[in-house]
């Protein structure tokens, strides 16, 4: 009844109407979305089929996960592994869901189990013609080498492309199963009609996508691995991925486990809750042993550059981070009592921020330089201090620091290089003044009657910042962090700038290890699954940051 | 009589603070400024005096910013900076209003998944864009019609569909109140003619915002440009100065100039545009 007055609406005003506008506002997101698909969305998956090959300026071989076993060893097992088991957790959760919302509405979704299966089979099958697709089309350019670049020409090398004998076939499985999905999808929909139903249909389909993903991805990893066994045992070594592999998982579900059981354990002193907090440290112990008796045998089989590349980043986030937001707030808090001209500071501290970070590098390159007459140089000289290499200067500043006091630090406590310090500094006064001005506009939304009745009640400036202020500061402080630390895991320009031969790699970071491999030594595979790595290390940091700062979050 | 004891032992403690506080502002002031003076004062001495221990100069040597503009060919950096800025800018701009527009204040099938992908995007870094982003683009060069390898479409057109613009815009545009909207469709104005006449004049202090932040971003950035250029037929602003930074060595009076060049066009239009610029960063900020 009422399908039938939609279809006659259809040529009646007030759809036509919807529809005209439905078609508009396509054309107006078109450009964009087409831009943010070329270069934003289809690049993930392109870097994801480059890191599988060997690629050195031109596609060679696949080598599936091998450019990831080179970066970290067998712990790129572990991780497709659990990301396998991750999906399927995902699927659990699915389930449970679809379940809980059945069990609500008191209906049987089961009928809508065919239509997800199949829209999660189009996917895959688009993904396996995509894939199969790439590197023909990538191919047409190598063809048209030589020839004129004509439109009719480059359409003739498509169509063969798109018709090659390996990406035919899996074009007609994504066809039919598309066709398919629609008339069953569209049957389900005219046989059941409810509110949910199409909820249900895509819940399903991301189930059945979660559970195709984890087998594939359980499956692949015990392929791989015993594929490295047998190769093993023919050159008579031992890959010792099962034993590592144990042991990983062992470490990680006790440091979970650890964690879960300190947040469950109840705050008031009770005998079950010491009970918990015993066990949950034990836990932890267990777990982080197991963990740090894995990691010397993880950084011998991973790459070298990389661990280093790792530890310059962790130095720099470290170095950066709590000292630039520490100065941000300390000013925001000055500049937030009433001081005359607080406009004024505001617009010079921003200054840094502003500025291009490729000239203030240049700026600060000078500044420390390494002749006796640099200013601050000529600094330390007016301390009475030796004038030191900056960036030029490999040595940590702990070993210098003993150095000049006379005694030996040993070398993994050297801690971060000098000409790192440099690049530390020069980034805490790029963003103290962006810091100031977000920690100004916190302060702004801090309710006065808040801080006043503290006041009143006898409380003194330090305890109304410690016990009021600062609380109520924590959505910014965590906004701030957050961003920070992504910022120090993505920097590059200024690093680039300030990179010199003489540092010996100690300025490398993350990011600037894989320019190199991919600009200087031209391993586009390889480079390819580094970046990987690192929007993994991005997402695990950002989630362990919102697990233990998110949930201290005040909103006031 | 004990009261006006306490009220002017709290003057003078606050006096005393208000000393400290400012003495605190001002060095933070200093330690962000004294880097932009030496650049300054450096740029203005000799060769000597800028390798010696001076901080002033003792006298005046404007002609280092001529020489530094000639031996750093600033001429084709600035133009090819000011004309990728301009291309990029005018694509950015105009996708992204109409975008930011439909997904604010359109109904269509699949509006929140379609921004929600796009959205999901923000978390990836740049690294891993680069390499694809790269042979995709030397693809598009060799099938196409023009070459996009030092030339402006490498530089410019990956940088017209922004999501981070998109979603500022979208934020400012949702607020439009609707009833205007409905006074212009009994007007009998269509989606495009509200969002020019009506919604763009009301979006002045978001566009500046983009404006500038797109500004920057180009004239700032460095390793998609030295991948993509090999000439210095397209190459910005920023490689010239990196490339004259490392020829010039040494005379770091000349670098100094090149630096200051750099900055100037940015310091400009960050004074001009400062006051809608750090509200909407603190805005942006908090809304996190």
């Amino acid at each position: 009844m009422e399908n039938k007055n939609s279809l006659k609406d259809i040529l009646t005003g007030r759809s036509g109407r919807k529809i005209k506008e439905v078609i508009t506002a396509y054309a107006f997101i078109a450009p964009a979305t087409i831009l943010i698909f070329i270069f934003g969305i289809f690049p993930v998956g392109f870097a994801l089929y480059v890191s599988l090959h060997k690629w050195r300026i031109k596609r060679s071989d696949f080598i599936d996960l091998r450019n990831y076993v080179n970066a970290i060893g067998n712990l790129a097992y572990v991780v497709v592994f659990f990301l396998g088991v991750a999906a399927l957790f995902g699927l659990f959760l699915l389930f449970r869901q679809i379940l809980k919302m059945a069990r609500e509405n008191s209906e049987k979704p089961w009928l809508t189990i065919l239509p997800g299966l199949f829209y999660a089979g189009t996917t895959f099958a688009f993904f396996r013609w995509f894939y199969a697709a790439l590197p023909e089309v990538l191919g047409i350019a190598d063809k048209l080498r030589g020839m004129e670049r004509s439109q009719s020409i480059f359409m003739q090398f498509l169509r063969e492309a798109l018709r090659a004998e390996t990406v035919l076939p899996a074009w007609r499985t994504f066809l039919w199963l598309f066709l398919a999905s629609m008339v069953v999808g569209g049957l389900i929909y005219w046989f059941w009609r409810n509110k949910r139903t199409m909820k249900y249909q895509s819940f399903f389909a991301l189930a059945f996508l979660a559970l195709g993903a984890g087998v594939g991805l359980i499956y692949y990893t015990f392929q791989r691995v015993s594929a490295a066994y047998a190769e093993a045992f023919e050159a008579g070594t031992d890959p010792g991925i099962w034993p590592q592999f144990i042991s990983i998982s062992a470490g990680v579900f006790l440091l979970i486990l650890a964690w879960m059981l300190w947040q469950r354990a109840p705050k008031r002193n009770s005998k079950g809750g010491f009970l918990l907090h015993i066990l949950a440290a034990a836990a932890l112990l267990v777990g982080g042993w197991l963990l740090i008796g894995e990691i010397p045998t993880i950084i011998a089989s991973g790459d070298k550059d990389l661990w280093e590349g790792l530890k310059v980043t962790v130095f720099f986030s470290l170095g950066t981070v709590p000292f630039q937001l520490a100065i941000g707030l300390f000013l925001a808090v000055l500049l937030f009592q009433k001081v005359r001209g607080s406009n004024i500071f505001r617009i010079l501290y921003f200054i840094p921020y502003v500025t291009p970070g490729i000239a203030s590098a240049a700026v600060f390159q000078q500044m420390f330089s390494n002749r006796q007459s640099a200013p601050v140089n000529m600094f330390l000289k007016f301390l009475g201090l030796q004038p030191q290499q900056w960036l030029y200067e490999p040595r940590g500043i702990l070993t210098i620091l003993g150095d000049t006091l006379g005694f030996t630090v040993p070398t993994w406590a050297a801690g971060p290089s000098l000409a790192l310090m440099v690049i530390i500094i020069h980034n805490i006064w790029t963003y103290v003044g962006y810091d100031t001005v977000i920690y100004l506009a916190g302060l702004g939304n801090i309710s006065k009657e808040m801080t006043d009745s503290a006041e009143v009640d006898g409380a003194n400036r330090w305890q109304v910042f410690r016990h009021i202020i600062f609380p109520l500061l924590s959505p910014t402080t965590y906004f701030l962090s957050l961003i920070a630390i992504i910022g120090t895991f993505k920097a590059f320009n200024t690093l680039w700038i300030f990179r010199s031969n003489l540092a010996l790699g100690t300025t490398d970071t993350f990011s600037v290890t894989i320019f190199i491999e991919f600009f200087e030594k031209l391993r586009y595979g390889y480079a390819s699954a580094l970046a990987f790595i690192l929007f993994g290390i991005i997402i695990l940091l950002s989630y362990i940051n919102n697990r233990t700062q998110g949930s201290k979050v005040f909103y006031g | 009589m004990a009261e006006k004891q306490l009220q002017k032992k709290r003057m003078k403690f606050s006096t005393q603070r208000n000393i400290f506080t400012y003495v605190i502002l001002l060095i933070g002031v200093v330690i962000s400024l004294v880097p932009f003076v030496w650049m300054i004062s450096t740029s203005l001495m000799n060769l000597g005096e800028a390798l010696g221990t001076a901080f002033f100069p003792s006298e005046l040597h404007f002609e280092n910013y001529a020489e530094a503009w000639r031996r750093a060919d600033f001429t084709e950096y600035f133009v090819n900076s000011i004309l990728i800025t301009l291309i990029t800018l005018v694509g950015q701009l105009t996708f992204s209003i109409l975008a930011a527009y439909a997904f604010a204040r359109m109904e269509f099938p699949g509006r929140d998944l379609i921004f929600s992908i796009m959205l999901s995007t923000m978390m990836i870094p740049a690294m891993v864009f680069t390499i694809p982003n790269f042979l995709t683009v030397t693809w598009l060069g060799r099938i196409g019609p023009i070459p996009w390898i030092n030339n402006w479409p490498a530089l410019t057109i990956p940088f017209m569909g922004s999501i981070f613009s998109i979603f500022m815009l979208k934020q400012f545009f949702a607020q439009v109140p609707d009833e205007l909207f409905d006074a212009a469709q009994i007007d009998g104005a269509g989606h495009f003619r509200f969002l020019t006449q009506v919604v763009l004049p009301l979006s002045k202090a978001p566009l500046m915002v983009i404006l500038v932040l797109s500004f920057i971003g180009t004239w700032n950035s460095l390793a998609w440009p030295m991948l993509v250029t090999n000439t210095p037929d397209w190459r910005p602003i920023s490689v010239g100065l990196m490339s004259f930074v490392t020829e010039a060595g040494q005379e770091i009076n000349l670098t100094m100039a090149g630096a200051f060049i750099t900055i100037l066009p940015i310091l400009i239009i960050y004074f001009f545009t400062q006051k809608q610029f750090t509200e909407s960063i603190a805005r942006s900020g908090l809304k996190g």
